[in-house]
Order: structure tokens, then C-alpha cells, then sequence
């Protein structure tokens, strides 16, 4: 291996063989993919984010949320994730295609959260839940118990988080 | 000191003095990060909220540390091995203070307004081009000091060192525009996330660690490696395969299935470079006591325990794939576990083996203390184990009696990396004295 250009030329394209197979190919794949109906003639699913829940996003990201709480159900097949009631069927990649940013997450130190929204019974759950919060400091209350703005916007991206309606790929049983 | 030491030394004492700064910075976000999760937390503060803490320490330590590190150690390493005077090392000096300012606005940026979505991409999306920039004046030296070298020298160590340096500049570009300028669609970023990590841990990390085990095996035991004529199928499979690696850290997630056989394909496919590598290098190792030898040279010491944390990541890399295997462990901590295997008891041990060897040639001075040397040995060893082994103890679930053992250990990681600063940069500035008891280098 005397020759310099091959080394170099060689390492480039051993690094951009798996980015144009893995992220040019998926991009092939699911670049078009948008809202659909589970159904001929129902609704357009995933459903809007209400303007609040994105304000929320930006919180839960400034938090580092993400790097304890997964969201994201896995199939039947890997993993106990619908059997252990994180959802009624496995996360697919229609459920993201609204997200500016995915935060799919990798680590589950906390529960995750791709159905939080359909088990939080109502937002005094929510603030219940966020005022506690052992590893994310910085979330404030007031005296009289009520949440700043940007715990009310935290508590309604956490109550949009939800899957749990049929998708063409993953329809719900 | 040679005439080819005596060029490197200015840049190389801006870039490891740096290094061993965010070495000692990494370590304290780290602790930090570690205390945030015990029961009694750290407070009320914002800025301790664990994301962010984990966050900075992780850019720390990357870019921080093994980032300045590698651009001066592979800069020394190449030029001894092709009797390559650098001339304008002033541009490897400039690329080094952009790199540390620009980190250091993402540092500062991470702690107190949050992080990204994804890591080792979470910092401020205008600090992306000043970093790649920085990276060509300051990272690409070896590529330089190859192609311009005098006396057509060519070794294994060489192809590591060039091929790392070229694929972290491809990959950060890529990854700039397809997750952060660019975003790509849906869960396509989670891919190119995926990947962007697997090259950087993998190629520029792992592949420099390994292009200092290729030089530094052979040089301290005199010998020549073990069935050296496959070094270069060694090579080429590790580069080749390394990328495809990235999915297997997406199985099961709502990725196309075939991005997650891949992943598992290529994670298998890792098994024919370990095994060529663990031939060369821990072949050569294990003859005519060659381990013994390794342990009285404090640059093997650390060397051979990084090449053997290395390759036993990938293979767990490889049983992880596995999908029943995958199911369970995934999301646990297992991940953390097989993370500190590979960067910190497998490429920050390489480091610091080479910087052992690397900063007396350099500075011309000599480790003042050998009493830090085995401070920072044992502590850096004992806090990697103790990391490691709670990470792998709290795969069934998290407990606060690992998470009190994770936090001590490290604490002892930070022990060890102040003996080391301390020790490294009264090298640097040539105030070693006394000789040492334990030659770094022999």
C-alpha cells in the first residue's frame, strides 16, 4: 500500500459506502412517507401537534429529557415492550414524520414515553409527575402550586405523546 | 531532541495541554452527571440537570480530550515514522485554538441552554463548520506527514492513522448537513445519527488507537509483529466493515428491517478484522513474555490493556447483535458498559500509553513523577472496571448501591486523570527533573 492516493481514496469510500447504503437508502425509502389513513376514508394519522406541545419539545429537549427516556415501542417479537403496556402495537416510521426531530432516545432510565400522553389520566397527573422530577432540576412551581410557562408547555407535549391509533403498517388490535 | 521533535513542539503542547485540560473537565461533568443520578440528586439547578451534564462530558471527552489528544499524538506519530519535518505547524496551532474556542461556546452552550437530540451533534449548528475547519488545519497533519514523507516508510500504523484522520472529516461533514443543517426525514436522522457515532468511536478513535498499538507493540518489543503480512487485510475488513455496524444500535426501532440486518451483518463481519488484529498485536504480545515486558514499559502497559478492551467491545458488539440477545439488553445499561470498553478502557488507555512515550520526545523534558504514573495507572484502571462492571450489573435494572459504585468510580477517574494533567503538563513545560524510576518508554 505505497500508494497515497488509494490509502486516502480508499478510506473515504470505505466511510461513505455505509452512509449511501444505510442514509441515502433509507432516504430513498421513507424521504415521501407522510400522514395516512389507517383506513380508506379515516382520518389522517399521525395527528397534528397542538402549538403548545412544540413549544414543549423545545423544553423537553433543553432538559436532556432525552437521554433517559426512550420513545419508541418495539414489536412483540424484540422485546417485552406491548407486553409490558408501553403500547398497544410497535412504533413505525409514519408515528415520526411530523417531528422536526426525532427523539427516539436509546436509553431507558425512566419510562418511556411514546405513549405518555394515553396513560396520563389528565394534566394534573402530568404536573403531578413533572413535580417530582429526581433527575431533570429546573422545572418551576410557584407557591401557590402553579406550574411557569414552561412546565404548562413540557406537560402538553407530554400529554400529545401518543400512538395509539391505527397506522396503515401497524394497525391496533 | 531530533530535529524532527523539535518543530512539533509548540503545537504539540497547545493541542495535549488542551487535551489534558478537557480530560480533567470531562471527568468532573462526568462525576457530576453520576451524582445527579444517586437518590439525593444534586440540587435544584437547572445547569445539573443529568442530560446536560452527560452531555458535556461526553463532548468533552470526544472532542475535548481524544480529539486534541489525537491531533497531536498522531501528528508525532507519523513524523517519526516518516522522518517528516512539519513546516507550518503554526497552522495545526491556529486549527487547535478554533477547535478548543468552538468547543468550548458548545460546552458552554450544552450547559446552559440544554442539548440536542443526539449526541456527539448536540451543540450549536453555526459551531459545525468552525469545528470541520479546525479539524482540516489541525487533524490533518498525518495525512500531510504521509504523503510528503521522505523516506517511503510504509507500516501498518500509518494506514490507521491516515485512514482515521480522513474518515472523521467525511463523517462530521455528512453527518453536519444530514442531521443538523439538513435534517433528514423522520426517523432516517436516528440512521445517520447512528452512523455518524459508529464512525467516530470506530474509525477516528478506534482506528488511531489502533494505529498506536500497531507502532508501539512492535517498537517496545523489538520484534515484528505476529503474521504481520495480514495486517493489511486487518485494515481494510476494519474500515470496510466498521460503518455497516451503526444499525444493530437501531434493532427493533422503527427503522426498515433490512438497515437493522445490516447492522447485525456487520457487526459479525467486525469478527474477521478482531481476529486479524488480536493476531498481530496480541499474537506478537504473547511470545517469548512479551505480556511481562508489556507490563514494565508504562507505554505498552496502557497500550496492551486499550488493544484488549478494544477488540473484546467489538466482539460484544458482535453477541449484542444477536437479536434474542438484543431484546434484552437493549436499552438497559449494557450499552454504557460496552461504550467505556471501547473510548475509555480501550482508546483513552491507547492514548495515554502513546502520550507516555510521545510528550519526554517532544518537550525534551521527562515524567517528573513516577509516583503520578502509577497513581493514574491504578486509578484509571480500577475506575474503568468499577464503570464498567456496575453498567453491566444494572442490565436487569438500575439500583442505588451500583449507582453509589459508578459515581465512586468516577471519582477515582478523576483522581487519576489530575495525576495525569498535573504530571503531563510539568512534562510539557520541561520541569521534570528528577528521573524517573519507571521509564515511560524503553
Amino acid at each position: 500500500m505505497k500508494n497515497f492516493r488509494y490509502l486516502v481514496l480508499g478510506a473515504l469510500v470505505a466511510t461513505a459506502l455505509p452512509f449511501t447504503g444505510l442514509v441515502v437508502g433509507s432516504q430513498a425509502q421513507l424521504g415521501s412517507l407522510g400522514r395516512a389513513p389507517a383506513e380508506e376514508g379515516g382520518p389522517l394519522m399521525p395527528p397534528l401537534e397542538p402549538g403548545q406541545a412544540v413549544q414543549g419539545r423545545e423544553v423537553y429537549l433543553s432538559l436532556g429529557c432525552v437521554s433517559c427516556h426512550t420513545q419508541q415501542v418495539r414489536p412483540a417479537g424484540q422485546g417485552r415492550d406491548i407486553a409490558a403496556g408501553l403500547g398497544g402495537r410497535p412504533s413505525v416510521a409514519r408515528d415520526y414524520v411530523l417531528q422536526p426531530v426525532v427523539l427516539l432516545g436509546d436509553r431507558r432510565i425512566g419510562p418511556d414515553l411514546a405513549n405518555y400522553g394515553s396513560r396520563a389520566k389528565s394534566e394534573s397527573d402530568v404536573l403531578a409527575a413533572l413535580r417530582k422530577p429526581v433527575h431533570a432540576p429546573g422545572l418551576r412551581f410557584d407557591a401557590d402550586g402553579k406550574p411557569d410557562a414552561r412546565v404548562t408547555a413540557l406537560a402538553a407535549y407530554l400529554r400529545s405523546l401518543r400512538q395509539d391509533y391505527s397506522s396503515p403498517e401497524a394497525p391496533l388490535k | 531532541m531530533s530535529r524532527i521533535d523539535a518543530p512539533l513542539r509548540v503545537p504539540f503542547t497547545l493541542l495535549f495541554g488542551s487535551a489534558a485540560l478537557w480530560l480533567t473537565l470531562a471527568s468532573v461533568f462526568s462525576l457530576l452527571a453520576k451524582v445527579q443520578l444517586l437518590p439525593s440528586g444534586l440540587g435544584a439547578c437547572e445547569w445539573f440537570a443529568h442530560g446536560r451534564l452527560e452531555a458535556a462530558a461526553r463532548n468533552a471527552f470526544v472532542y475535548g480530550w481524544a480529539g486534541n489528544a489525537l491531533f497531536a499524538l498522531n501528528l508525532w506519530l507519523l513524523s517519526q515514522l516518516g522522518r517528516f519535518e512539519i513546516r507550518n505547524g503554526w497552522m495545526a496551532a491556529i486549527g487547535g485554538l478554533f477547535w478548543n474556542l468552538a468547543l468550548t461556546w458548545c460546552t458552554v452552550s450544552v450547559i446552559v441552554h440544554g442539548p440536542g437530540a443526539y449526541a456527539l451533534l448536540d451543540f450549536p449548528a453555526g459551531a459545525g463548520p468552525v469545528l470541520a475547519v479546525s479539524f482540516a488545519l489541525a487533524g490533518l497533519w498525518p495525512v500531510v506527514a504521509y504523503a510528503k514523507r521522505p523516506t517511503g516508510h510504509n507500516f501498518a500504523a500509518q494506514w490507521f492513522v491516515v485512514g482515521a484522520s480522513v474518515a472523521f472529516l467525511l463523517a462530521f461533514v455528512l453527518a453536519q448537513v444530514t442531521v443538523v443543517w439538513a435534517p433528514a426525514s423522520g426517523v432516517v436522522q436516528a440512521v445517520a445519527h447512528s452512523w455518524y457515532v459508529r464512525s467516530v468511536e470506530l474509525l477516528w478513535l478506534g482506528g488511531s488507537a489502533l494505529g498506536f498499538g500497531y507502532y508501539f507493540v512492535s517498537k517496545v518489543l523489538a520484534r515484528p509483529l505476529h503474521a504481520y503480512y495480514l495486517a493489511s487485510v486487518a485494515f481494510w475488513t476494519y474500515f470496510l466493515f466498521a460503518g455497516w455496524t451503526a444499525p444493530a444500535a437501531l434493532i427493533g426501532s422503527p427503522v426498515p428491517l433490512w438497515v437493522q440486518s445490516a447492522g447485525v451483518v456487520g457487526c459479525v463481519m467486525m469478527l474477521v478484522p478482531v481476529l486479524l488484529i488480536g493476531l498481530n498485536l496480541l499474537g506478537a504480545l504473547s511470545k517469548e513474555g512479551g505480556w511481562s515486558r508489556a507490563w514494565n514499559s508504562t507505554s505498552l502497559r496502557f497500550i496492551s490493556l486499550g488493544l484488549t478492551s478494544i477488540l473484546a467491545s467489538i466482539v460484544l458488539a458482535a453477541w449484542s447483535s444477536d437479536r434474542a440477545v438484543n431484546a434484552a439488553l437493549r436499552f438497559t445499561s449494557f450499552s454504557e458498559g460496552q461504550g467505556v470498553l471501547l473510548l475509555y478502557a480501550g482508546v483513552t488507555m491507547c492514548v495515554f500509553g502513546a502520550s507516555y512515550a510521545a510528550l519526554p520526545r517532544v518537550s525534551g523534558g521527562r515524567w517528573p513523577s513516577a509516583a503520578a504514573i502509577h497513581t493514574h495507572f491504578w486509578a484509571s484502571l480500577l475506575g474503568a472496571v468499577g464503570t464498567v462492571v456496575s453498567a453491566f450489573a444494572q442490565v436487569g435494572g438500575r439500583s442505588p448501591d451500583w449507582a453509589f459504585v459508578a459515581a465512586g468510580s468516577s471519582a477515582l477517574l478523576l483522581l487519576g486523570h489530575l495525576a495525569f494533567a498535573s504530571n503531563a503538563f510539568a512534562t510539557l513545560i520541561g520541569g521534570g527533573e528528577s528521573p524517573q524510576s519507571h521509564p515511560a518508554h524503553d
